[in-house]
């Protein structure tokens, strides 16, 4: 019974956060990137940060029931060096 | 014990060759390069993702012995960037203005300054660079550094994994060695943390460490 609660705990916390994924234009190097990471960290808002040099996607997730702006987003990655090319949300 | 502690230190507290001379906002840079005819200690601040300030501490030990150094305020500008799907390109000025301190001939310390222009290009696996630098010091010594490197990495590195690159790098200091210094080495990068390791062809070492805070 306790862990159904927990299960059901975790469910309905990732039903109010926010999944954000940002496609950055020139990520080729992972120690330039490192800026991204460290930048989104700082955040409060975000709850964890996922760096893809493969796929050149920052996968954001935030904090329930919270969220970050696109303007935020694209400060954050220009800051850093970057380009944003695009931000899917799900 | 201490001096050998503070000597590895020293060795890690150190490296310019592919630092970015701009990072991202509120990034610091501590980096070293180290060569028998040179090194090159530097921190500088990224106050704007265009613009960094810091200090530069140049010493260069001449075919002679002589040697000149050069304690500089540096400026540096991110003059043009392209952030492409796959490769990146950067074209950076700088300019410095500080002491210079030689201890040859017209021993002394005058007023010295830095001008400089580099860029490079790199995708994941490639890397190219040039740099041009001009140490003046009116009435004690200038000296010009030409150097230009091409690189690739073996394999596609993740954010978080082992990056390593076999680089060539070329140097050209007229005023320090007559000729250009060919030196072959190696680079890894993790996470924040940067170091090379090399040998000129005339078996000249080459150490360099960078890290980003």
């Amino acid at each position: 019974m306790k862990k159904l609660l927990v299960i059901l705990l975790l469910i309905s916390a990732n039903a109010f956060a926010d999944e954000i994924s940002v496609k950055v234009q020139g990520m080729v190097c992972s120690m330039c990137a490192q800026g991204i990471k460290k930048k989104f960290t700082e955040i409060k808002e975000v709850k964890a940060i996922d760096v893809n040099l493969d796929q050149k996607v920052v996968s954001i997730s935030t904090e329930e029931g919270k969220n970050i702006d696109d303007e935020t987003i694209k400060r954050i990655i220009t800051e850093a060096g970057y380009n944003v090319a695009n931000i899917e949300r799900k | 014990m201490l001096p050998y502690l503070l000597g590895i230190l020293l060795l890690f507290v150190n490296a310019e060759a592919y630092a970015h001379p701009v990072i991202y906002k509120g990034g610091t840079m501590i980096a070293s390069q180290n060569m028998e005819m040179f090194s090159d200690n530097q921190i500088n601040y990224s106050f704007h993702q265009k613009w960094a300030t810091g200090l530069n501490l140049w010493r260069f030990t001449k075919e002679n012995a002589e040697t000149t150094q050069f304690g500089l305020v540096r400026l540096n500008h991110l003059l043009k960037r392209w952030n492409n799907d796959n490769s990146q390109g950067n074209i950076y000025i700088s300019t410095g203005a500080g002491v210079a301190e030689s201890n040859f001939n017209m021993k002394g310390t005058k007023a010295g300054y830095l001008g400089g222009v580099e860029g490079d290009w790199e995708t994941r696996t490639l890397f190219t660079s040039l740099k041009f630098y001009q140490f003046s010091a009116p009435k004690l010594d200038d000296v010009s550094i030409t150097q230009a490197r091409i690189g690739f990495s073996p394999y596609e590195a993740n954010f978080d994994k082992l990056q390593s690159w076999v680089m060539l790098q070329t140097m050209y200091m007229p005023q320090v060695q007559r000729s250009v210094v060919v030196t072959p080495l190696l680079r890894f990068f993790y996470n924040n943390i940067l170091w090379e390791v090399g040998s000129s062809l005339r078996g000249e070492w080459f150490l360099n460490f960078m890290v980003h805070i």
